[in-house]
């Protein structure tokens, strides 16, 4: 009896010591959905050393590819909610149900950070015979089944911004060339195999600036200062008012029902970090817009984006399944 | 023209130099080890190097890089393991002659060569980058598509023997390759429901599984025979040697920076081409192809290490990468603060001159960690069967857990390993298995972005290949490619030298 009250005892003063041991007190594993050297894994490589720093301890960054991300979300949502596995991503997740890629989405997580937004805009091969977005719409329109853009698959940047522009243009009739990836698209553009790609501001802007393709518009409410004098295409058509301003987007996240204390840190040291001066020089230099959100903001971030999406890509005749079946609310008009 | 003179930066700092060096020794040990690759080694640096400065940071990239590149040959000469896929063209030559007893004389070759090769793709970087990323940017999805078929006839030359087990081996390939969601439309293939197929089958599991474990099985029938004692007499290859090599050396290399300069091919395709190519021209090999013919070495390892030279044209001048490691050095640079893309050599030619001699000084590192030490490396062959077998097992499985970190892996490879010994009893070729990995993708999705380029029409689709002189080339190549390999040939030829 003696011996079990001890035990008792012994427990007890482990878990309450477990419990008043400062988080975090292992290395925290950083589960990156994308692969090395793309845009979520420079900006996540970028600003996580920063978060350390404030965090006092380690986050051991790792590359988890495949299946448009739900290898990476399903390996987080698995392990346990201690705060010890954090999930890097991108926007894809919140397409998942509707796309029929995954049962699950950001609304198992909790958001850490929602550190930054990329701006879409309309490239063009140099030969093609139209150099701002007004003359791309009228020569599509003008020669049907002619003109090629690249896509990345339903769910991928390219197909949201051409339903917007289908919402907003009427149907365009053109051909579709579907690549693994802004990159090799973006190659296949300058060497002219497709003529227009939909792609990140970012990711475009120096094959822009050195003229090995050209700017048709920034697909946002206004001009971006960095890339002077291409029209921004809700100037052109007010009717991208209501869907703009959007874009993919960076976030960290953790496991819904972590404790809160882990979380409130976790959030503390990637808020601070996202401030560093290194890390915000860098996110400008790609044009991204820097958000640093978090809580509550960042949740209704993610509602308002996940249902104007997919909306936008149900009307277009993109999806899988309905939104409405997975209780995404269409957003009032 | 200064920054031309920042290629010797390397050469004045002693911090730089001596990064270059432990980076292209550790690659030769990384690359030399199947599943531990040099993709996987870069990525891990950029954590690693985050704070650095970026000098060193790449110094040290490139050094992994040109050693690994490299390393992959080693234990395919020695073990008939390539250590990656780039090396897997090396083991159908190398390993032959390790059975010989000349592993030494096949890793001085190897080592020589694939200096030679290295200079060749640095050299072409150097001089003529734009130029070469110019006529890589033609390449159109149909033109992918014809050189994947190239790549697809060269199941000839990889099956030795029965033709028939080859095309089944490398149709096997190509399915494994198909396995998993579509990347062009998330459709699942050939995935059966099961959710851990959606990813694919990691090609490098089946690839360490086919050739690490089958060949411990295959051991286990000699397990009490001795290993052949290997004697070291000459590793450095003599003059004479190199001149006879040199032309088709110098062909092979134009293949890899040429292949390694395209965006979704690399070394691995490289060096599978060069093999190829190398049966073709060489008329008389002192050994038959297959049995240790230098050919068969010389020309998959030039091809490969001039690859890696061919992979940076791309990125410098475009900031599109030339394969995996060079799209994460590219995320390196950014995240050092630079912006890798087509102004990168305007705006920072020094940064240009500076990787082109890092790469020379990681070449002749190459050159000195692979000539030292073949003593002590081909001890591996002569240890005890007893204690190699197992030691092949467990580098097999470590190496399919890194890949992804993920225990399936472990499961594929060893299920791989085990069907890839009953193909090997039954005189089935493993080549042409990972050639279909390798290949499946590269032909499926450039096929599908050719036909709908052309809005699903066979007729315009050809009209765009004999109206394009690229394509119009490939496609007499693929045509010329495969009559050559049946009987029509030879009855053909047969007839020609009858009537002179």
């Amino acid at each position: 009896m003696k011996r079990i009250l001890m035990g008792a005892a012994a427990a007890l003063a482990l878990t309450t010591g477990m419990a008043f041991a400062e988080y975090p007190e292992k290395e925290i594993q950083g589960i990156i959905q994308w692969g090395a050297g793309g845009s979520t894994d420079t900006v996540m490589r970028s600003v996580t050393p920063h978060a350390e720093e404030v965090l006092g301890g380690t986050v051991v960054m790792q590359n988890m590819t495949g299946a448009v991300g739900a290898i990476a979300l399903n390996y987080v949502a698995d392990a346990d909610a201690d705060g010890y596995t954090v999930l890097m991503g991108a926007e894809n997740p919140m397409l998942y149900k509707i796309m029929g890629l995954g049962d699950k989405d950001y609304s198992e997580f909790v958001p850490v950070n929602i550190l930054a937004r990329g701006t879409p805009l309309l490239v063009a091969n140099n030969d093609a015979p139209f150099n701002t977005y007004s003359e791309m719409i009228a020569y599509v329109k003008e020669h049907p089944g002619e003109v090629r853009f690249g896509s990345t698959g339903p769910g991928g940047l390219p197909s949201v911004v051409t339903a917007m522009v289908e919402a907003v243009e009427g149907d365009l009739d053109v051909i579709f060339v579907p690549y693994d990836g802004d990159g090799p698209a973006l190659t296949g553009l300058q060497g002219g195999a497709i003529d227009v790609m939909p792609a990140v501001l970012g990711a475009a802007i120096e094959g822009v600036k050195a003229g090995n393709m050209k700017a048709l518009g920034v697909v946002d409410v206004a001009e971006s200062d960095k890339l002077p004098g291409v029209e921004a295409v809700a100037a052109v058509n007010p009717g991208y008012n209501t869907y703009l301003p959007w874009g993919p987007f960076f976030g960290v996240f953790v496991k819904k029902g972590a404790p809160d204390d882990v979380v409130a840190k976790l959030t503390d040291a990637y808020a601070q970090a996202a401030t560093n001066a290194d890390f915000t020089a860098l996110m400008d230099g790609r044009g991204f817009t820097l958000m640093n959100i978090s809580g509550a903001e960042a949740e209704a971030f993610l509602t308002k984006w996940q249902q104007g999406t997919a909306w936008l890509l149900q009307d277009a005749g993109m999806t899988k399944s309905s939104p409405e079946d997975f209780g995404i609310a269409r957003p009032a008009q | 023209m200064s920054s031309v003179l920042d290629m010797f930066m390397v050469l004045t700092q002693p911090e730089l130099l001596l990064l270059v060096g432990v980076g292209t020794f550790a690659g030769v040990y990384i690359g030399a080890i199947p599943g531990l690759s040099v993709t996987m080694a870069v990525s891990i640096l950029i954590s690693f190097t985050f704070s650095w400065d970026v000098y060193p940071a790449i110094s040290l990239m490139i050094g992994i890089y040109m050693g690994g590149v490299y390393g992959g040959s080693r234990t395919a000469i020695l073990l008939n393991i390539p250590g990656a896929p780039s090396a897997i063209a090396t083991a159908l030559d190398g390993y032959p002659l390790a059975l010989r007893g000349e592993a030494g004389t096949a890793i001085g070759v190897t080592t020589v060569m694939s200096f030679f090769g290295g200079f060749i793709g640095i050299g072409v970087l150097a001089l003529a980058a734009p130029l070469v990323s110019d006529f890589a940017l033609k390449f159109q999805p149909r033109d992918y598509m014809l050189l994947a078929i190239l790549g697809i006839l060269l199941v000839g030359s990889l099956s030795q023997g029965s033709l028939v087990k080859g095309i089944f081996a490398g149709a096997l390939g190509i399915a494994i390759g198909a396995v998993g969601r579509d990347p062009l439309t998330f459709t699942e293939r050939f995935t059966f429901d099961f959710q851990l197929l959606n990813g694919g089958i990691s090609f490098i599991a089946v690839m360490i599984g086919m050739f690490g474990v089958s060949e411990a099985l295959l051991q286990l029938h000699h397990i009490d025979k001795d290993a052949v004692r290997q004697k070291i007499t000459r590793i450095v290859p003599s003059l004479a040697t190199v001149k006879k090599h040199l032309p088709l050396s110098l062909q092979t290399s134009s293949i890899g920076v040429i292949i390694g300069a395209l965006p979704g091919t690399g070394g691995d395709i490289a060096a599978l081409m060069a093999y190829d190519h190398a049966k073709r021209v060489t008329k008389n090999p002192e050994r038959p192809f297959g049995e240790g013919a230098m050919e068969g070495l010389v020309a998959p390892e030039t091809a490969n290490n001039a690859a890696v030279g061919g992979a940076f044209i791309p990125m410098m001048t475009l900031g599109i990468p030339g394969d995996a490691v060079t799209a994460i050095m590219i995320g390196a640079l950014f995240i050092h603060g630079l912006n890798p893309g087509p102004m990168l050599m305007i705006e920072q030619p020094h940064m240009f001159w500076f990787i082109v001699g890092a790469l020379i000084t990681a070449n002749f590192f190459m050159l000195l960690f692979g000539l030292t030490g073949i003593k002590l490396f081909t001890k591996i062959v002569e240890m005890p069967r007893s204690v190699l077998i197992p030691l092949i097992m467990l580098l097999s499985i470590v190496g399919a857990f890194a890949v992804n970190n993920a225990i399936t892996d472990v499961y594929w490879m060893l299920a791989f390993g085990v069907f890839g010994y009953f193909m090997r009893h039954y005189g089935y070729p493993l080549g042409p298995v990972i050639l279909g990995v390798i290949l499946s993708r590269l032909l499926d999705d450039n096929w599908r972005r050719a036909i709908i380029s052309e809005r699903e029409e066979l007729g315009r689709f050809f009209w765009g290949i004999l109206t394009s002189p690229l394509s119009l080339t490939l496609f007499i190549a693929v045509i010329l490619v495969f009559v050559s390999q049946t009987p029509v040939w030879r009855w053909g030829k047969s007839k020609l030298f009858k009537e002179n």
